[in-house]
Protein backbone atom coordinates (compact mmCIF):
# COMPACT_ATOMS: atom_id res chain seq x y z
CA UNK A 1 0.00 0.00 0.00
CA UNK A 2 1.20 3.72 0.15
CA UNK A 3 4.29 4.30 2.15
CA UNK A 4 3.30 7.80 2.89
CA UNK A 5 4.19 9.23 6.23
CA UNK A 6 0.92 9.80 8.12
CA UNK A 7 2.42 13.57 9.69
CA UNK A 8 3.68 14.55 6.04
CA UNK A 9 2.82 18.10 5.81
CA UNK A 10 0.04 19.23 3.85
CA UNK A 11 2.12 21.70 1.42
CA UNK A 12 4.34 19.18 0.47
CA UNK A 13 1.88 17.35 -2.49
CA UNK A 14 -1.08 20.13 -1.81
CA UNK A 15 -3.78 18.05 -3.90
CA UNK A 16 -6.56 19.49 -5.79
CA UNK A 17 -9.25 20.35 -3.89
CA UNK A 18 -11.40 22.54 -5.67
CA UNK A 19 -15.66 21.47 -5.40
CA UNK A 20 -14.84 19.64 -2.47
CA UNK A 21 -16.13 20.61 1.23
CA UNK A 22 -12.32 20.79 2.09
CA UNK A 23 -12.29 24.47 3.31
CA UNK A 24 -15.46 23.90 5.68
CA UNK A 25 -13.81 20.82 6.99
CA UNK A 26 -10.98 22.82 7.80
CA UNK A 27 -12.53 25.15 9.59
CA UNK A 28 -14.41 23.14 11.51
CA UNK A 29 -11.19 20.83 12.67
CA UNK A 30 -8.78 23.78 13.47
CA UNK A 31 -6.43 22.92 16.10
CA UNK A 32 -6.79 18.82 15.05
CA UNK A 33 -3.71 17.71 12.86
CA UNK A 34 -5.10 16.93 9.20
CA UNK A 35 -3.93 16.36 6.05
CA UNK A 36 -6.62 16.26 3.05
CA UNK A 37 -6.51 13.88 -0.06
CA UNK A 38 -9.16 13.47 -2.98
CA UNK A 39 -10.74 10.34 -3.12
CA UNK A 40 -11.95 8.91 -6.40
CA UNK A 41 -16.31 10.35 -4.66
CA UNK A 42 -15.22 11.97 -1.90
CA UNK A 43 -12.94 13.83 -0.11
CA UNK A 44 -10.53 11.93 2.61
CA UNK A 45 -9.31 13.84 5.70
CA UNK A 46 -6.35 11.77 7.94
CA UNK A 47 -6.72 12.15 11.62
CA UNK A 48 -3.89 10.84 13.79
CA UNK A 49 -5.42 8.16 16.28
CA UNK A 50 -5.10 10.25 19.46
CA UNK A 51 -7.10 12.77 17.91
CA UNK A 52 -9.55 11.18 15.64
CA UNK A 53 -12.64 11.29 17.96
CA UNK A 54 -12.37 14.89 19.06
CA UNK A 55 -12.69 15.61 15.26
CA UNK A 56 -15.25 13.26 14.40
CA UNK A 57 -17.38 14.78 16.95
CA UNK A 58 -16.49 18.05 15.76
CA UNK A 59 -17.54 16.98 12.46
CA UNK A 60 -20.91 15.93 13.82
CA UNK A 61 -21.71 18.74 15.77
CA UNK A 62 -20.66 21.29 13.09
CA UNK A 63 -23.64 22.99 12.09
CA UNK A 64 -22.30 23.84 8.60
CA UNK A 65 -20.99 20.37 7.85
CA UNK A 66 -23.45 18.58 9.96
CA UNK A 67 -22.37 14.65 9.62
CA UNK A 68 -24.75 13.30 11.89
CA UNK A 69 -25.00 9.67 10.00
CA UNK A 70 -22.57 7.38 10.26
CA UNK A 71 -22.22 4.94 7.03
CA UNK A 72 -19.18 2.52 7.48
CA UNK A 73 -16.70 1.65 9.88
CA UNK A 74 -13.79 -0.62 8.71
CA UNK A 75 -10.16 -1.37 8.86
CA UNK A 76 -7.62 -2.43 6.00
CA UNK A 77 -4.74 -4.36 7.50
CA UNK A 78 -1.71 -2.62 5.36
CA UNK A 79 0.73 -5.15 6.87
CA UNK A 80 4.01 -3.33 7.78
CA UNK A 81 2.51 0.06 7.33
CA UNK A 82 0.09 -0.84 10.45
CA UNK A 83 -3.88 -0.44 9.87
CA UNK A 84 -5.88 1.59 9.00
CA UNK A 85 -9.82 2.55 10.56
CA UNK A 86 -11.76 4.40 8.30
CA UNK A 87 -14.97 6.14 8.98
CA UNK A 88 -17.42 7.05 6.49
CA UNK A 89 -19.25 9.90 7.29
CA UNK A 90 -22.62 11.32 5.76
CA UNK A 91 -25.24 14.32 6.54
CA UNK A 92 -28.99 13.63 6.07
CA UNK A 93 -29.68 17.33 5.53
CA UNK A 94 -26.37 18.76 3.88
CA UNK A 95 -26.25 15.59 1.53
CA UNK A 96 -22.48 15.09 1.38
CA UNK A 97 -19.69 12.53 2.59
CA UNK A 98 -16.29 12.58 4.31
CA UNK A 99 -14.18 9.70 4.77
CA UNK A 100 -12.01 9.73 7.83
CA UNK A 101 -9.02 7.86 8.02
CA UNK A 102 -6.51 7.15 10.76
CA UNK A 103 -3.29 5.24 10.99
CA UNK A 104 -2.70 2.84 13.70
CA UNK A 105 0.95 1.18 14.61
CA UNK A 106 1.23 -2.55 15.13
CA UNK A 107 2.47 -2.58 18.50
CA UNK A 108 -0.57 0.01 19.33
CA UNK A 109 -3.75 -1.24 17.47
CA UNK A 110 -6.33 0.90 19.54
CA UNK A 111 -8.70 3.65 18.70
CA UNK A 112 -11.02 5.28 21.32
CA UNK A 113 -14.43 4.40 20.35
CA UNK A 114 -16.37 6.21 18.44
CA UNK A 115 -20.12 5.00 19.80
CA UNK A 116 -19.97 8.36 22.11
CA UNK A 117 -20.28 10.03 18.91
CA UNK A 118 -22.88 7.31 16.64
CA UNK A 119 -24.49 5.07 18.15
CA UNK A 120 -24.06 3.26 14.80
CA UNK A 121 -20.64 2.74 15.62
CA UNK A 122 -21.40 -0.31 18.12
CA UNK A 123 -21.57 -2.99 16.10
CA UNK A 124 -19.19 -1.90 13.11
CA UNK A 125 -16.33 -1.66 15.89
CA UNK A 126 -17.14 -5.07 17.19
CA UNK A 127 -16.60 -6.66 13.70
CA UNK A 128 -13.74 -4.34 13.21
CA UNK A 129 -12.28 -5.36 16.74
CA UNK A 130 -12.82 -8.90 15.82
CA UNK A 131 -11.77 -9.16 12.71
CA UNK A 132 -8.54 -6.79 12.73
CA UNK A 133 -7.79 -7.36 16.47
CA UNK A 134 -7.99 -3.53 16.79
CA UNK A 135 -9.17 -2.80 20.47
CA UNK A 136 -12.03 0.14 20.77
CA UNK A 137 -10.98 1.85 23.96
CA UNK A 138 -14.10 2.73 25.77
CA UNK A 139 -16.63 0.69 23.95
CA UNK A 140 -19.91 -0.28 25.83
CA UNK A 141 -19.90 -3.59 24.43
CA UNK A 142 -16.64 -5.51 23.61
CA UNK A 143 -18.37 -8.94 22.92
CA UNK A 144 -17.01 -10.50 19.53
CA UNK A 145 -20.29 -9.84 16.78
CA UNK A 146 -19.90 -12.51 13.87
CA UNK A 147 -17.58 -14.91 15.27
CA UNK A 148 -17.76 -17.65 17.93
CA UNK A 149 -17.35 -15.87 21.58
CA UNK A 150 -14.58 -17.94 22.64
CA UNK A 151 -12.59 -16.70 19.21
CA UNK A 152 -10.90 -14.10 20.69
CA UNK A 153 -6.90 -14.52 19.44
CA UNK A 154 -7.17 -14.80 15.58
CA UNK A 155 -8.54 -12.12 13.50
CA UNK A 156 -9.48 -13.19 10.29
CA UNK A 157 -9.13 -10.26 7.91
CA UNK A 158 -5.83 -9.38 8.73
CA UNK A 159 -3.47 -10.30 5.46
CA UNK A 160 -1.23 -12.71 7.78
CA UNK A 161 -4.37 -14.76 8.38
CA UNK A 162 -4.46 -17.77 5.91
CA UNK A 163 -7.66 -18.58 3.50
CA UNK A 164 -6.75 -22.13 4.40
CA UNK A 165 -7.82 -24.03 1.56
CA UNK A 166 -7.11 -22.07 -1.70
CA UNK A 167 -3.52 -20.96 -0.04
CA UNK A 168 -2.59 -24.51 0.60
CA UNK A 169 -3.54 -25.38 -3.01
CA UNK A 170 -1.41 -22.32 -4.28
CA UNK A 171 1.44 -24.04 -2.22
CA UNK A 172 1.06 -27.11 -4.11
CA UNK A 173 1.17 -25.04 -7.40
CA UNK A 174 -2.85 -25.82 -7.89
CA UNK A 175 -4.57 -22.54 -7.30
CA UNK A 176 -5.65 -19.54 -8.40
CA UNK A 177 -3.08 -17.87 -10.89
CA UNK A 178 -0.92 -15.20 -9.61
CA UNK A 179 -0.29 -11.63 -10.19
CA UNK A 180 1.21 -11.99 -14.27
CA UNK A 181 1.42 -15.38 -14.91
CA UNK B 1 -49.94 -0.35 22.23
CA UNK B 2 -47.09 0.36 24.62
CA UNK B 3 -47.40 -1.78 27.92
CA UNK B 4 -45.64 0.55 30.89
CA UNK B 5 -45.39 -0.40 34.17
CA UNK B 6 -46.97 2.83 35.01
CA UNK B 7 -50.28 2.04 32.36
CA UNK B 8 -50.56 -1.26 34.39
CA UNK B 9 -52.40 -1.74 37.81
CA UNK B 10 -50.82 -1.89 40.80
CA UNK B 11 -47.98 -4.30 40.86
CA UNK B 12 -48.15 -5.88 44.48
CA UNK B 13 -46.24 -9.51 43.89
CA UNK B 14 -43.01 -9.62 42.85
CA UNK B 15 -42.26 -10.98 39.24
CA UNK B 16 -39.50 -12.80 38.09
CA UNK B 17 -38.04 -11.68 34.64
CA UNK B 18 -37.58 -14.73 32.03
CA UNK B 19 -35.48 -15.32 29.86
CA UNK B 20 -37.02 -16.66 26.26
CA UNK B 21 -34.52 -17.59 23.97
CA UNK B 22 -35.48 -17.15 20.19
CA UNK B 23 -34.08 -18.58 17.08
CA UNK B 24 -31.74 -19.51 15.32
CA UNK B 25 -33.66 -21.88 13.81
CA UNK B 26 -37.01 -20.11 14.19
CA UNK B 27 -39.46 -19.37 11.08
CA UNK B 28 -40.16 -16.14 12.35
CA UNK B 29 -36.28 -14.96 12.03
CA UNK B 30 -36.69 -15.50 8.74
CA UNK B 31 -33.21 -17.11 8.96
CA UNK B 32 -30.67 -18.04 11.30
CA UNK B 33 -30.88 -14.78 13.57
CA UNK B 34 -31.09 -15.62 17.40
CA UNK B 35 -32.16 -13.08 20.54
CA UNK B 36 -32.44 -13.44 23.68
CA UNK B 37 -35.40 -11.71 25.45
CA UNK B 38 -35.63 -10.69 28.79
CA UNK B 39 -39.72 -10.87 29.44
CA UNK B 40 -41.44 -9.74 32.14
CA UNK B 41 -44.81 -11.66 31.39
CA UNK B 42 -45.72 -10.51 28.25
CA UNK B 43 -43.78 -7.13 27.98
CA UNK B 44 -40.39 -7.61 26.34
CA UNK B 45 -37.31 -5.82 28.96
CA UNK B 46 -34.71 -6.66 27.13
CA UNK B 47 -33.46 -7.74 23.64
CA UNK B 48 -30.18 -9.34 23.07
CA UNK B 49 -29.38 -10.44 19.35
CA UNK B 50 -27.20 -13.03 18.28
CA UNK B 51 -25.92 -13.28 14.78
CA UNK B 52 -23.20 -14.36 13.05
CA UNK B 53 -24.40 -17.95 12.17
CA UNK B 54 -24.47 -17.18 7.72
CA UNK B 55 -20.79 -15.27 8.64
CA UNK B 56 -19.07 -17.06 5.17
CA UNK B 57 -16.45 -14.37 5.28
CA UNK B 58 -16.97 -13.15 1.97
CA UNK B 59 -14.59 -10.33 2.07
CA UNK B 60 -11.70 -12.26 2.75
CA UNK B 61 -12.81 -14.73 -0.13
CA UNK B 62 -12.96 -11.68 -2.55
CA UNK B 63 -9.62 -10.51 -1.49
CA UNK B 64 -8.62 -13.79 -3.26
CA UNK B 65 -9.90 -13.53 -6.31
CA UNK B 66 -9.81 -11.09 -9.54
CA UNK B 67 -12.51 -8.79 -10.12
CA UNK B 68 -14.99 -10.60 -12.14
CA UNK B 69 -14.79 -13.63 -9.61
CA UNK B 70 -16.23 -11.75 -6.62
CA UNK B 71 -19.63 -10.87 -8.45
CA UNK B 72 -20.74 -14.48 -7.39
CA UNK B 73 -19.83 -13.81 -3.73
CA UNK B 74 -22.15 -10.66 -3.71
CA UNK B 75 -25.57 -12.53 -5.21
CA UNK B 76 -24.71 -14.59 -1.93
CA UNK B 77 -24.60 -11.72 0.36
CA UNK B 78 -27.81 -10.39 -0.87
CA UNK B 79 -29.95 -13.23 -2.20
CA UNK B 80 -33.44 -11.44 -2.48
CA UNK B 81 -31.99 -8.49 -4.30
CA UNK B 82 -28.73 -10.31 -5.78
CA UNK B 83 -29.12 -7.72 -8.78
CA UNK B 84 -28.95 -4.84 -6.49
CA UNK B 85 -25.89 -6.02 -4.65
CA UNK B 86 -24.07 -6.91 -8.15
CA UNK B 87 -24.46 -3.40 -9.04
CA UNK B 88 -23.07 -1.57 -5.93
CA UNK B 89 -19.32 -4.17 -6.15
CA UNK B 90 -19.27 -3.58 -10.70
CA UNK B 91 -20.02 0.17 -10.04
CA UNK B 92 -16.85 -0.13 -7.38
CA UNK B 93 -14.65 -1.83 -9.88
CA UNK B 94 -15.83 0.44 -12.73
CA UNK B 95 -14.93 3.85 -10.48
CA UNK B 96 -11.95 2.33 -9.44
CA UNK B 97 -10.68 1.31 -13.27
CA UNK B 98 -12.53 4.44 -14.54
CA UNK B 99 -14.38 2.30 -17.12
CA UNK B 100 -17.57 4.13 -18.67
CA UNK B 101 -20.49 2.19 -19.07
CA UNK B 102 -22.67 2.05 -22.26
CA UNK B 103 -25.43 3.94 -22.42
CA UNK B 104 -27.82 0.49 -22.98
CA UNK B 105 -26.43 -1.40 -20.36
CA UNK B 106 -27.38 1.16 -18.14
CA UNK B 107 -30.54 0.99 -18.76
CA UNK B 108 -30.74 -2.40 -18.22
CA UNK B 109 -29.24 -2.43 -15.01
CA UNK B 110 -31.79 -0.06 -13.93
CA UNK B 111 -34.59 -2.07 -15.56
CA UNK B 112 -33.36 -5.24 -13.35
CA UNK B 113 -32.55 -3.35 -10.14
CA UNK B 114 -35.99 -1.78 -9.54
CA UNK B 115 -37.82 -5.32 -10.62
CA UNK B 116 -35.35 -6.99 -8.21
CA UNK B 117 -36.81 -4.47 -5.74
CA UNK B 118 -40.37 -5.34 -6.82
CA UNK B 119 -39.47 -9.15 -6.11
CA UNK B 120 -37.84 -8.21 -2.79
CA UNK B 121 -40.50 -6.37 -1.53
CA UNK B 122 -43.43 -8.97 -2.20
CA UNK B 123 -41.28 -11.46 -0.49
CA UNK B 124 -41.63 -8.93 2.47
CA UNK B 125 -45.07 -8.46 2.12
CA UNK B 126 -45.54 -12.23 2.00
CA UNK B 127 -43.29 -13.06 5.09
CA UNK B 128 -44.68 -10.08 7.06
CA UNK B 129 -48.14 -11.41 6.79
CA UNK B 130 -47.37 -14.37 8.17
CA UNK B 131 -45.32 -12.62 10.96
CA UNK B 132 -48.30 -10.85 12.01
CA UNK B 133 -50.74 -13.74 12.10
CA UNK B 134 -52.26 -14.12 8.31
CA UNK B 135 -51.01 -17.71 7.50
CA UNK B 136 -50.51 -18.24 4.03
CA UNK B 137 -53.05 -16.02 1.76
CA UNK B 138 -50.83 -12.85 1.16
CA UNK B 139 -47.45 -15.38 1.23
CA UNK B 140 -49.19 -17.22 -1.92
CA UNK B 141 -50.14 -14.20 -3.28
CA UNK B 142 -46.72 -12.41 -3.20
CA UNK B 143 -45.23 -15.98 -4.59
CA UNK B 144 -47.52 -15.79 -7.39
CA UNK B 145 -46.01 -12.01 -8.42
CA UNK B 146 -42.37 -12.63 -7.48
CA UNK B 147 -42.50 -15.49 -9.63
CA UNK B 148 -43.03 -14.46 -12.64
CA UNK B 149 -40.06 -11.30 -12.10
CA UNK B 150 -38.35 -14.54 -11.17
CA UNK B 151 -38.85 -15.93 -14.58
CA UNK B 152 -38.61 -13.08 -15.73
CA UNK B 153 -34.61 -12.83 -14.25
CA UNK B 154 -34.09 -16.92 -15.66
CA UNK B 155 -34.56 -15.85 -19.10
CA UNK B 156 -31.90 -13.44 -18.76
CA UNK B 157 -29.14 -14.38 -16.94
CA UNK B 158 -30.16 -18.26 -16.62
CA UNK B 159 -30.21 -18.49 -13.03
CA UNK B 160 -33.43 -17.54 -10.45
CA UNK B 161 -31.32 -16.23 -7.26
CA UNK B 162 -27.81 -15.55 -8.04
CA UNK B 163 -28.13 -14.10 -11.25
CA UNK B 164 -23.72 -12.78 -11.94
CA UNK B 165 -25.19 -10.95 -14.86
CA UNK B 166 -23.77 -7.48 -14.37
CA UNK B 167 -19.94 -7.56 -14.88
CA UNK B 168 -17.65 -4.66 -14.70
CA UNK B 169 -17.82 -2.70 -18.19
CA UNK B 170 -21.80 -3.59 -18.63
CA UNK B 171 -23.52 -6.79 -18.81
CA UNK B 172 -22.54 -10.59 -19.45
CA UNK B 173 -24.77 -10.62 -22.50
CA UNK B 174 -27.39 -8.76 -24.39
CA UNK B 175 -30.86 -9.57 -23.09
CA UNK B 176 -33.26 -11.63 -25.17
CA UNK B 177 -34.92 -9.83 -28.50
CA UNK B 178 -38.34 -9.66 -26.46
CA UNK B 179 -37.04 -8.18 -23.16
CA UNK B 180 -39.31 -5.14 -23.34
CA UNK B 181 -42.42 -7.05 -24.41
CA UNK B 182 -41.70 -9.37 -21.41
CA UNK B 183 -40.72 -6.67 -18.82
CA UNK B 184 -44.35 -5.07 -19.92
CA UNK B 185 -46.23 -7.95 -19.29
CA UNK B 186 -44.58 -9.02 -15.81
CA UNK B 187 -45.12 -5.39 -14.91
CA UNK B 188 -49.17 -5.55 -15.91
CA UNK B 189 -49.35 -8.62 -13.65
CA UNK B 190 -47.41 -6.71 -11.00
CA UNK B 191 -49.76 -3.62 -11.19
CA UNK B 192 -52.49 -6.10 -10.24
CA UNK B 193 -50.30 -7.86 -7.40
CA UNK B 194 -49.92 -4.77 -5.73
CA UNK B 195 -53.22 -3.52 -5.63
CA UNK B 196 -54.23 -6.87 -4.40
CA UNK B 197 -52.35 -6.52 -1.80
CA UNK B 198 -53.29 -3.23 -0.82
CA UNK B 199 -56.72 -4.69 -0.38
CA UNK B 200 -55.49 -7.58 1.68
CA UNK B 201 -53.00 -5.93 4.15
CA UNK B 202 -53.32 -2.23 4.12
CA UNK B 203 -56.32 -1.89 4.11
CA UNK B 204 -57.04 -4.44 6.78
CA UNK B 205 -58.60 -3.12 10.19
CA UNK B 206 -57.19 -5.93 11.68
CA UNK B 207 -53.91 -5.36 9.82
CA UNK B 208 -53.40 -2.05 10.84
CA UNK B 209 -54.25 -2.64 14.83
CA UNK B 210 -51.95 -4.82 14.94
CA UNK B 211 -49.05 -2.66 13.34
CA UNK B 212 -50.17 0.92 13.91
CA UNK B 213 -47.92 2.59 17.04
CA UNK B 214 -46.09 -0.65 17.72
CA UNK B 215 -42.16 -0.59 17.70
CA UNK B 216 -41.98 3.51 16.87
CA UNK B 217 -38.38 4.82 16.49
CA UNK B 218 -37.51 8.64 15.78
CA UNK B 219 -36.56 10.26 13.20
CA UNK B 220 -32.69 11.33 15.19
CA UNK B 221 -32.85 7.82 17.02
CA UNK B 222 -33.04 6.38 13.30
CA UNK B 223 -30.30 8.18 11.74
CA UNK B 224 -27.58 7.62 15.02
CA UNK B 225 -28.42 4.27 14.70
CA UNK B 226 -27.10 4.47 11.03
CA UNK B 227 -30.63 2.98 10.18
CA UNK B 228 -31.36 3.17 6.14
CA UNK B 229 -34.01 2.20 3.46
CA UNK B 230 -37.54 2.00 3.60
CA UNK B 231 -36.57 1.75 7.42
CA UNK B 232 -35.59 5.22 8.04
CA UNK B 233 -37.98 6.82 5.73
CA UNK B 234 -40.85 5.37 7.75
CA UNK B 235 -39.43 7.73 10.66
CA UNK B 236 -39.95 10.71 8.26
CA UNK B 237 -36.37 10.83 7.33
CA UNK B 238 -35.99 11.61 3.32
CA UNK B 239 -33.19 10.04 2.54
CA UNK B 240 -32.63 7.75 -0.72
CA UNK B 241 -29.51 7.55 -2.41
CA UNK B 242 -31.23 7.48 -6.16
CA UNK B 243 -32.52 10.80 -5.07
CA UNK B 244 -29.38 12.24 -3.29
CA UNK B 245 -26.59 11.22 -4.94
CA UNK B 246 -28.16 9.69 -8.44
CA UNK B 247 -26.28 6.98 -9.96
CA UNK B 248 -27.28 5.29 -13.47
CA UNK B 249 -29.82 7.31 -15.16
CA UNK B 250 -31.72 8.25 -11.78
CA UNK B 251 -31.73 11.77 -12.11
CA UNK B 252 -33.46 11.43 -15.53
CA UNK B 253 -36.34 9.94 -13.93
CA UNK B 254 -39.32 11.65 -12.26
CA UNK B 255 -40.22 9.43 -9.16
CA UNK B 256 -40.95 10.46 -5.69
CA UNK B 257 -39.34 8.94 -2.14
CA UNK B 258 -42.07 7.97 0.00
CA UNK B 259 -41.61 8.45 3.69
CA UNK B 260 -44.18 8.12 6.89
CA UNK B 261 -43.93 10.47 9.58
CA UNK B 262 -45.12 7.82 12.30
CA UNK B 263 -41.56 5.87 12.80
CA UNK B 264 -43.78 2.14 13.34
CA UNK B 265 -44.04 -1.26 11.76
CA UNK B 266 -46.93 0.27 9.73
CA UNK B 267 -44.87 3.19 8.59
CA UNK B 268 -42.18 0.86 7.41
CA UNK B 269 -44.50 -1.50 5.64
CA UNK B 270 -46.70 1.70 4.26
CA UNK B 271 -43.40 2.67 2.69
CA UNK B 272 -42.37 -0.33 1.01
CA UNK B 273 -45.52 -0.31 -0.37
CA UNK B 274 -45.57 2.89 -2.22
CA UNK B 275 -42.07 2.41 -2.94
CA UNK B 276 -43.66 -0.37 -5.18
CA UNK B 277 -45.91 2.03 -7.06
CA UNK B 278 -42.55 3.87 -7.64
CA UNK B 279 -40.64 1.44 -8.67
CA UNK B 280 -43.11 0.39 -11.69
CA UNK B 281 -43.36 4.15 -12.52
CA UNK B 282 -39.05 4.16 -12.97
CA UNK B 283 -39.00 0.93 -14.98
CA UNK B 284 -42.26 2.48 -17.39
CA UNK B 285 -39.90 5.23 -17.85
CA UNK B 286 -36.65 3.17 -18.53
CA UNK B 287 -38.55 1.29 -21.01
CA UNK B 288 -39.64 4.43 -22.97
CA UNK B 289 -36.11 5.76 -22.69
CA UNK B 290 -33.91 2.67 -23.76
CA UNK B 291 -32.65 2.39 -26.88
CA UNK B 292 -33.29 -0.90 -28.66
CA UNK B 293 -29.90 -1.59 -29.40
CA UNK B 294 -26.29 -0.63 -28.63
CA UNK B 295 -23.76 -2.30 -27.35
CA UNK B 296 -23.85 -3.59 -23.84
CA UNK B 297 -19.84 -3.49 -23.22
CA UNK B 298 -17.55 -1.11 -24.07
CA UNK B 299 -15.21 -1.97 -26.91
CA UNK B 300 -11.52 -2.74 -25.01
CA UNK B 301 -12.17 -4.50 -22.45
CA UNK B 302 -8.78 -6.58 -20.63
CA UNK B 303 -8.89 -9.94 -20.15
CA UNK B 304 -7.35 -9.60 -16.55
CA UNK B 305 -9.26 -6.58 -14.98
CA UNK B 306 -6.64 -4.24 -13.26
CA UNK B 307 -7.06 -0.76 -11.60
CA UNK B 308 -5.05 1.73 -10.62
CA UNK B 309 -4.06 1.95 -6.96
CA UNK B 310 -7.08 4.09 -5.22
CA UNK B 311 -9.82 3.36 -2.84
CA UNK B 312 -13.77 4.09 -3.07
CA UNK B 313 -16.82 4.08 -1.00
CA UNK B 314 -19.88 3.31 -3.59
CA UNK B 315 -23.49 3.34 -1.83
CA UNK B 316 -26.47 2.08 -3.87
CA UNK B 317 -30.16 1.79 -2.84
CA UNK B 318 -31.35 -1.56 -2.20
CA UNK B 319 -34.50 -2.47 -1.22
CA UNK B 320 -33.38 -3.17 2.36
CA UNK B 321 -31.39 0.46 2.27
CA UNK B 322 -28.18 1.85 1.86
CA UNK B 323 -26.08 -1.43 0.18
CA UNK B 324 -22.17 0.17 0.40
CA UNK B 325 -18.82 -1.47 -1.03
CA UNK B 326 -15.84 -0.17 0.46
CA UNK B 327 -12.89 -1.28 -2.11
CA UNK B 328 -9.38 -0.21 -1.71
CA UNK B 329 -7.32 -1.76 -4.72
CA UNK B 330 -3.29 -1.67 -4.61
CA UNK B 331 -3.20 -2.05 -8.28
CA UNK B 332 -3.59 -5.85 -9.03
CA UNK B 333 -6.48 -7.84 -10.86
CA UNK B 334 -8.09 -8.39 -7.00
CA UNK B 335 -9.18 -5.93 -4.23
CA UNK B 336 -6.44 -5.50 -1.39
CA UNK B 337 -9.81 -4.83 1.01
CA UNK B 338 -13.16 -5.33 0.53
CA UNK B 339 -15.69 -4.19 2.70
CA UNK B 340 -19.77 -4.94 2.29
CA UNK B 341 -21.72 -2.11 3.97
CA UNK B 342 -24.99 -4.40 4.82
CA UNK B 343 -28.18 -2.25 5.24
CA UNK B 344 -29.35 -4.61 7.65
CA UNK B 345 -26.87 -4.95 9.36
CA UNK B 346 -27.38 -1.20 10.65
CA UNK B 347 -31.30 -1.75 10.74
CA UNK B 348 -31.00 -4.61 13.20
CA UNK B 349 -28.62 -2.35 15.42
CA UNK B 350 -31.75 -0.34 16.07
CA UNK B 351 -34.03 -3.33 17.24
CA UNK B 352 -33.20 -3.44 21.48
CA UNK B 353 -34.57 0.25 20.91
CA UNK B 354 -37.76 -0.91 18.95
CA UNK B 355 -38.98 -3.85 20.98
CA UNK B 356 -38.46 -2.86 24.48
CA UNK B 357 -41.61 -1.92 26.36
CA UNK B 358 -43.70 -4.10 23.59
CA UNK B 359 -45.22 -7.51 24.14
CA UNK B 360 -43.60 -10.48 23.35
CA UNK B 361 -45.97 -10.82 20.20
CA UNK B 362 -44.90 -7.75 18.87
CA UNK B 363 -41.38 -8.33 19.13
CA UNK B 364 -41.44 -10.62 16.19
CA UNK B 365 -43.70 -8.33 13.90
CA UNK B 366 -40.87 -5.45 14.95
CA UNK B 367 -38.01 -7.91 13.53
CA UNK B 368 -40.11 -9.03 10.17
CA UNK B 369 -40.76 -5.00 9.99
CA UNK B 370 -37.08 -3.82 9.75
CA UNK B 371 -37.02 -6.90 6.38
CA UNK B 372 -33.41 -8.70 7.88
CA UNK B 373 -31.85 -11.17 5.02
CA UNK B 374 -29.44 -13.10 7.32
CA UNK B 375 -27.47 -13.26 4.44
CA UNK B 376 -26.50 -10.04 4.03
CA UNK B 377 -26.39 -9.09 8.04
CA UNK B 378 -23.48 -12.14 8.42
CA UNK B 379 -21.82 -11.81 4.93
Amino acid sequence: MTNENTDAAPAEQAPDLSGTIWSEVDRALSGVTVRPERGVLDLIVHIPPDEVIAGLRRLKTDEALNFNYLRCLTAVDLEEDGMDVVYHLYSTDKKHNLTVKTRLDNDALHVATATTVWKAANWLERETAEMFGIRFDGHPDPRTLLMPEDMTDTFPLRKAHPLAEIEILQGEGMGYPEEGE
Amino acid sequence: MVATPESSPAVEFETQDLLLNVGPQHPSTHGVFRMVLQVDGEVVRDVIPYIGYLHRGAEKLCETMDFRQGIGFMDRTEYLAAHNAELSYVMAVEALAEIEVPERAQWIRMILCELNRLSSHFMFMGAFGIDVGVFATPFIYAWKEREQIIDLFEEISGDRMMYAYFRPGGLAWDVPVNFKQRVREVLKSVKIGIKDFDGLLTENEIFRARTQGVGVISAEEAIEWGMSGPSIRGSGVNMDVRKDEPYLFYDQIDFNVPTRTEGDVFARYACRMDEMWESVKIIEQCLEKMPDYGPIMPEKMPRMLRTPPGEVYIRTEAPRGEYGIYMVSEGGNRPYRLKVRSACLSNLQALRDMSVGQYLADAIIVLGSIDIVLSEVDR
